[in-house]
């Protein structure tokens, strides 16, 4: 078996389903780190159109601390004041993929959202391609809810240890990405990209 | 470590290999040599060469990352010292055939750097140089050994993820054999390394290279990738491979476009064979293919033009599988967490479906709104809101759109072939994805125009050429294309280009060369490459739909550019495009006179760039309104004959375009036309409110509305339009909101003072629309409601006419109150708290206000003024800023009593002088009291009631708030008592009646006190008053007493002011003053009496009745200096009270008066009349009576007389009593009183009382003899007329005193 694999996990914001299937993928002693591919960091509001926007970078403790004060009921409801406590436990502040070339190669990241996924794979193909690595980009689709996220986690879960058990996962992810699709009855999505 | 010599380097080096190869474990053979790397590249590079072959020997290392490491420092270490590449570069091919994936891997990674290195290394020393030194050259021979091996892998089936990165290789080397179109084709001046190379610099010669040679090679390789791609092969390729070719080659196409013609056709014929792969449908080479597509769709380079139509063909075709995939796909969707992806536009695959635009139109309109609303931000006050919004919709990258986009593109310029398709295109989506598809590119507008070579800007062209040519036929009477042209020949770059146009004949000449299919690829690729890349970016997705119904719109007399022009804005909130029946037309109309008309294309293309950069607002304007008016005309019909028109008019319109003055501002409509449409234009948007509430657009419609407003000529009454509007429904038309936008946007208007016209009629606008609001919120809304007061508060500033109306409401008409009674209460308190809101947020107005509030605490109804008082007292008075006005107000009020309420006297003088002369005697100050005066007013004038009570109202209606303001500044009190002395009879009563709730609000204050022990003169009246409120029914405080005390001493001899404070005057201070108070008049004697006796509830009565009683008795009228009438009615006022002064009360008094030395004068009155109260005390009055004897009564001559009534009226118990005198004085007493005689002579012939009596006393009564009774006689007689006499003068002394007093 090869070195370690480094994961990404890449969501819109940041928050809740990069952060869940973080929070999962480092309980089980992944290499993995987390970004959003959103111009802000966005938490709904008291109403769909007044959303708590962020810039990246803000820590959680922050949000989780000016959310408690505005409105502890509302989002303690809606479990955002949950989500960021349980993201403030895993790292400090939500990243921005765009702005990760500092965070070194990865082997594998997991979008779960295709928009998330096409960004990913034109920011990688933007970036000037010298060190001639692949890594390899899937989607899970999950819808942005705290249910689903959980799920999603665990499929994440599932699929990179699948991916990180393989000798050489270039070879091998055609059956990784088949056998996961009959299991879960999920459609995956995946590309190959170079650094 | 610092120390050690380049030897001890050595030996670490040699000491770290050697454990490498030894250690047992994996990672410390990995730790060693990562140390042994450091210190060799880092620490002593010069021992490298030494080291090289040594650390080749570990390629037979059994631990695969051992091996892989050493594959990595390879590359590390040929990097940075070339010379020694090839010692090890026999181990690097060996790599590549290693058992272990991992290691083929780093193998070739690392030999893919140093094949791109050692090639700009031979390419640049090449450059510089004839020769080639030897290491470089035999590093590359080696580097062609790799390449060939890694070739082989790459076509080999094998491990994937060698093939990955052997794909990748053969990318590479394409990339580095083939000329960089991206790069300058020119070497540097300076051989530089490291910063990439252009091989088509080799095309001046390299000693060892040959461009051709490379070329032909880089092309082989290609081939070697496609054939992989192509049936059968690529069945057995697995997903991943494919999906690495597929982005190899895509990047391939992008970077040397030239080969876009090799490569497309391949990628395309993919397309959907492999979407099946091992028998399992795998999205990723699909999604891989979709993103290549779009890829290379973005490509604006001239050779990848003529793939767009197939490419957006396949991309459609892909689309559409993958909507049929997710519709079975599609989750049930939960919350969304992420915002963005609430928003309606998200979801564009199913919005590119929807044909049902008549219901979700308008809330897929509002990004165009908001779009432009973008260009108009200048104008418009929420400028900056809007563009936050536009921003916010920009943020979302929209993929799905942008292929939309480029399928459009693609497919207009497939000419014919395509209309159909596009057809179905256009009316499988809505009209305002459309427009979304139009922002979508507005939003991707580069900085500047790409730059582009010669076949570029010959595309370029393309645009504008076929727009024209479309419209040829019309072009003459088409306003719009002239309009453009006219825009176009605004911009400077036109003039230079009109310069160019002697050269227009060479390039027809020229373009004619051009076979016919290549003029129209060019020109259709470049709408899409436009549509990508430059300003005028929205034209090809507009074009097809707005250009074509010109003719039209031109036959039915209309002019689209006209209104365009007059209101730039008036057309932005239409939705985009809408007619989608037209396009098949357009499509052919312009194909075919586009097709004819080759030249045309060259001619027109400079303008293309001047158009581009220049027309973006309006362009898209002018397009979307002539879509309007066509729509709004229901015409879609006639379009067809005049594109068809011949080719010929073609040459005519080219010229056309070009001349300088091509301003047609033909406008065929008349006035009343524009304003017609106007008009409607400006109600539709007005009517909008309703479905832009739900899109959200409400604040961008607010400032349109209120910048259409101002740019609207007046007779079109925008205003009175949007007047209607905000009345009809203030509350669900955000009335209050976009009133005050219109305010303030006037209000702008006005203070930029442009010219003395505009700024006029802005405020005059200004004026009547918000008094028209304000009086409809007055009368719409109940007064309960606080619109009005917001409103006021918040507009830019209060017109007259506005604080007129707030004036009407603070102090209503009396006939006024009389039509709306029962509301008007409310209505004052409405407009009194919107006019303190006023006063609190507005100083400006301030000073307005407070005249209001001022006037209105003057009002005539009471019940509005004392609403109005409370707030000037209560809450205005206290603020420092204005209380002074107040105050000042409020004096002038009451000082204005004077002069305006004597009115009594002056009404009076003519119709009765006696009236008048009561009255002036009264006037004057007297110790009467208020009421009394009073009294004498209403029964010595003859004023009837009515008039009476009218005055006193007025002088109510002028003092309340002087009186209101006593009780927040005490130190006012004063000028009530001041003025008091000058002011009518109905003032003074005013004050009367007001002044007890004052007085009982201050309390015996500091102030009042003062006031109290230095009245000013002429108050006396009204300090009664004051004095009786204070000690009414409460214990007067010391200070109030001393103060009353002192003003008694000092000042007023009145013992009237005494009254009310005498319960609480000791005995010892009443004594001396009860003389005084004796000789008040009788009632006020009363009055005192009562208080004295009833005493205050603390210490009790101040004196007993027989206490008063002496003390009345003490009195001397003489020396007091008081007529004895008046302690003769004092004593007379206490007999009457006959419950106090009981008959122990007398028996105690006479008994003590009867002491007294001298007896008083009134005694043998007070006696008289006490027995004549209780005859019971006849007995006590007959020991009184001998008492007196004793005391000699017979010379005091007044009580002597009196003695005597007493003694007759006593009858006959009083015969004792007379026996007792002395002889002489019986006598006198029987000739005073004859009637005495006969009974007394009984009485004393009585054997018992006879036997007692002197004998004397028995001449005296006739009882004895003569001679002696005669000399007794005469002598008693001749006394007793003494006495006689004395006593008679004494008695008229006494009548004549008693009725001076009376």
């Amino acid at each position: 078996m090869g070195a370690k694999l480094r994961y990404a996990m890449v969501c819109s914001s940041n928050q809740n389903r990069s952060m869940e299937a973080h929070a999962l993928l480092k309980r089980h002693g992944f290499d993995v780190s987390s970004y959003g591919t959103g111009a802000h960091v966005k938490l709904p509001g008291p109403s769909l159109r007044e959303p708590n926007v962020y810039d990246f970078g803000t820590p959680y403790k922050f949000m989780h601390d000016e959310l408690r004060r505005k409105d502890p009921d509302l989002y303690k409801r809606n479990g955002i004041l949950p989500m960021l406590k349980r993201n403030l436990g895993v790292k400090n502040a939500p990243q921005r993929w765009q702005d990760n070339a500092a965070d070194g190669c990865f082997d594998v990241v997991v979008t779960f959202e295709e928009k998330v996924f096409n960004i990913v794979i034109e920011d990688l193909s933007n970036r000037k391609q010298v060190l001639i690595r692949s890594v390899l980009i899937i989607n899970l689709e999950v819808k942005d809810n705290h249910e689903e996220a959980a799920t999603g986690g665990k499929l994440a879960l599932e699929l990179c240890q699948e991916i990180e058990s393989a000798d050489c996962w270039e070879d091998a992810i055609d059956d990784i990405v088949a056998a996961f699709e009959r299991q879960h009855k999920r459609k995956l999505l995946y590309t190959i990209s170079f650094y | 470590m610092a120390a050690m010599t380049a030897a001890s380097w050595g030996e670490r080096a040699v000491g770290l290999l050697e454990s490498a190869k030894t250690a047992g474990e994996v990672p410390s053979k990995l730790k060693q040599l990562r140390q042994l790397k450091a210190v060799l590249l880092h620490r002593d590079p010069p021992l490298l060469p030494e080291f090289v072959t040594r650390l080749t020997e570990l390629q037979s290392e059994r631990a695969s990352p051992v091996r892989k490491f050493l594959a990595e420092m390879i590359g590390d270490i040929g990097s940075k010292h070339l010379e020694l590449l090839p010692e090890m570069a026999p181990c690097l091919l060996a790599f590549l055939k290693d058992e272990t994936p991992a290691v083929s891997r780093q193998a070739i990674t690392t030999g893919t750097s140093l094949f791109g290195y050692v090639l700009e290394k031979l390419v640049i020393q090449g450059l510089y140089s004839s020769e080639i030194d030897d290491s470089t050259k035999s590093s590359w021979a080696w580097m062609l050994k790799f390449k060939d091996a890694v070739l082989h892998i790459a076509v080999q089936s094998g491990s994937d993820g060698v093939r990955l990165l052997a794909v990748k290789f053969v990318e590479t080397l394409v990339l580095l054999y083939t000329p960089d179109p991206y790069i300058s084709a020119d070497p540097p001046q300076e051989p530089v390394y490291g910063l990439g190379f252009n091989i088509s610099w080799l095309r001046g010669g390299h000693p060892s290279l040959n461009v051709g040679e490379l070329a032909m090679e880089a092309s082989q390789s290609l081939g070697l990738l496609l054939d992989h791609l192509r049936s059968p092969q690529v069945k057995s390729l697995s997903n991943s491979i494919i999906i690495v070719l597929i982005k190899s080659l895509s990047a391939i196409a992008t970077k040397r476009p030239s080969f876009y013609g090799r490569i497309l056709p391949v990628l395309l014929g993919l397309d959907p064979a492999i979407s099946i792969v091992k028998g399992v449908e795998v999205p990723g080479a699909h999604h891989a293919l979709k993103t290549v597509f779009v890829a290379c769709l973005e490509c604006t380079h001239s050779s990848a033009e003529p793939w767009r139509a197939r490419l957006v063909e396949a991309l459609k075709a892909i689309n559409d599988s993958e909507l049929a995939g997710q519709a079975t796909n599609k989750n049930s969707g939960g919350v969304s967490i992420s915002n963005e992806e609430s928003l309606p536009l998200k979801d564009d695959n199913s919005s590119m479906q929807a044909c049902d635009e008549a219901s979700s139109d308008l809330v897929r309109k509002r990004p165009v709104t908001e779009l432009n609303n973008d260009l108009l931000q200048d104008d418009s006050p929420a400028a900056k809101r809007i563009r936050q919004s536009t921003q916010t919709v920009q943020d979302l990258p929209n993929e799905p759109l942008q292929q939309l986009v480029a399928m459009f593109g693609a497919l207009v310029a497939q000419g014919e072939k395509a209309a159909g398709s596009l057809e179905i295109l256009i009316s499988s989506i809505s009209s305002d994805l459309l427009a979304e598809v139009v922002m979508a590119n507005m939003q991707h507008l580069p900085p500047t125009c790409p730059k582009t070579d010669k076949d570029d800007v010959a595309s370029e062209t393309g645009y504008p050429s076929c727009l024209a040519s479309s419209v040829l036929p019309s072009i003459q009477s088409s306003p719009l294309i002239s309009d453009i042209y006219s825009l176009s020949s605004l911009s400077p770059l036109l003039a230079s280009l009109l310069n160019i146009q002697p050269s227009m004949s060479h390039d027809v000449a020229e373009s004619h060369q051009i076979s016919e299919e290549k003029v129209m690829d060019t020109v259709e690729t470049t709408l899409l490459s436009s549509s990508v890349g430059d300003g005028s970016a929205m034209m090809p997705a507009i074009l097809p739909a707005s250009v074509s119904p010109f003719p039209v719109v031109t036959q039915n007399g209309s002019s689209a550019v006209s209104l365009s022009l007059n209101s730039a804005t008036e057309e932005r909130v239409i939705p985009g495009v809408d007619s989608t029946s037209s396009t098949d037309e357009i499509q052919e109309s312009h194909d075919a006179s586009h097709s004819s008309n080759p030249e045309v294309n060259d001619s027109s293309q400079d303008h293309a760039t001047s158009l581009g950069s220049l027309v973006p607002s309006n362009v898209l304007s002018t397009c979307s309104m002539a879509t309007d008016v066509l729509e709004t005309q229901s015409t879609g019909v006639g379009i067809f004959d005049t594109s068809q028109a011949s080719s010929t008019a073609s040459l005519v319109t080219s010229c056309q375009y070009v001349l300088p003055k091509m301003m047609i501002l033909d406008v065929n409509l008349t006035d009343e036309a524009k304003d017609q449409l106007q008009k409607v234009a400006f109600v539709r948007i007005l009517d909008a409110y309703k479905q832009v509430a739900i899109s959200g657009g409400l604040d961008a419609r607010c400032s349109l509305l209120v910048h259409l407003g101002i740019e609207f000529p007046l007779e079109l009454d925008s205003w009175g339009l949007l007047q209607k509007h905000v009345l009809s429904d203030y509350m669900d038309h955000e009335g209050h909101e976009l009133t005050l936008r219109i305010l303030y946007r006037l209000y702008r208007e006005t203070e930029q003072d442009q010219d003395f016209l505009s700024s006029r009629t802005a405020i005059s606008i200004y004026e009547t629309f918000l008094l028209a609001v304000a009086e409809s919120l007055r009368d719409t809304f109940p007064a309960t409601d606080k619109s009005l007061g917001r409103l006021l508060a918040e507009v830019p500033y209060l017109s007259e006419g506005v604080l007129k109306l707030l004036e009407g409401l603070c102090c209503p008409d009396r006939s006024e109150k009389h039509e709306k009674d029962f509301q008007s209460g409310d209505r004052v308190t409405q407009g009194l708290s919107a006019v303190w809101n006023l006063i609190l947020l507005r100083p400006s107005s301030r000073a307005r206000c407070l005249l209001i509030a001022l006037q209105s605490a003057v009002h005539s109804a009471e019940e509005v003024r004392m609403k109005a008082i409370r707030l000037v007292a209560n809450k205005l008075f206290p603020m420092p800023g204005i209380s002074q006005k107040i105050e000042e107000f409020a004096h002038d009020k009451l000082h204005s009593v004077i002069d305006d309420v004597p009115a009594i006297e002056d009404m009076e003088a003519d119709e009765s002088t006696s009236g008048l002369q009561e009255d002036s005697k009264l006037g004057k100050p007297s110790s009467s009291r208020g009421q009394q005066s009073d009294n004498a007013l209403k029964s010595s004038t003859h004023l009837d009631q009515n008039a009476m009570s009218s005055l006193i109202s007025e002088a109510q209606r002028c003092m309340s708030l002087y009186f209101a303001l006593c009780t927040k500044k005490r130190s006012l009190l004063r000028e009530i008592f001041t003025i008091y002395k000058n002011i009518s009879k109905a003032a003074k009563e005013a004050i009367h009646k007001q002044i007890p709730i004052l007085v009982r609000t201050v309390g015996s204050s500091p102030e009042l006190l003062a006031i109290i022990s230095d009245p000013p003169t002429g108050s006396e009246d009204l300090l009664m008053q004051v004095l009786h409120t204070l000690t009414d029914g409460i214990v007067p405080s010391q200070d109030l007493i001393s103060s009353v005390k002192k003003l008694y001493h000092s000042r007023m001899k009145d013992a009237d002011v005494l009254i009310p404070v005498l319960p609480f005057l000791t005995k010892d201070e009443i004594f001396p003053i009860f003389p005084h108070l004796v000789n008040l008049p009788i009632e006020n004697f009363q009055g005192a009496l009562s208080r004295m006796l009833q005493g205050s509830p603390k210490t009790g009565p101040c004196l007993t009745p027989a206490e008063v009683l002496i003390a009345i008795h003490g009195i001397d009228p003489v020396k007091d200096g008081m007529p004895l009438k008046k302690v003769i009615d004092a004593c007379s006022a206490c007999f009457e009270q006959r419950k106090v002064f009981t008959q122990p009360v007398l028996a105690k008094v006479l008994n003590q008066l009867v002491e007294q030395i001298p007896l008083p004068l009134l005694f043998m009155r007070t006696v008289l009349q006490a027995i004549g109260i209780f005859p019971s005390l006849v007995d006590f009055v007959m020991e009184i009576l001998l008492r007196l004897i004793s005391k000699q009564i017979w010379k005091y001559p007044k009580l002597w007389v009196g003695f005597l009534k007493c003694a007759i009226q006593t009858m006959p118990q009083s015969f004792s009593v007379l026996l007792q005198l002395p002889a002489a004085q019986l006598e006198n007493a029987l000739n005073k009183h004859p009637v005495l005689r006969p009974p007394l002579v009984e009485h004393a012939s009585q054997p018992n009382i006879r036997s007692s009596l002197p004998r004397s006393t028995q001449v005296v009564l006739g009882l004895v003899q003569e001679l002696q009774a005669s000399s007794q006689g005469h002598t008693s007689q001749s006394q007793a007329a003494d006495t006689g006499s004395s006593t008679a003068d004494v008695a008229t002394e006494l009548t004549q005193e008693s009725s001076a007093v009376s």
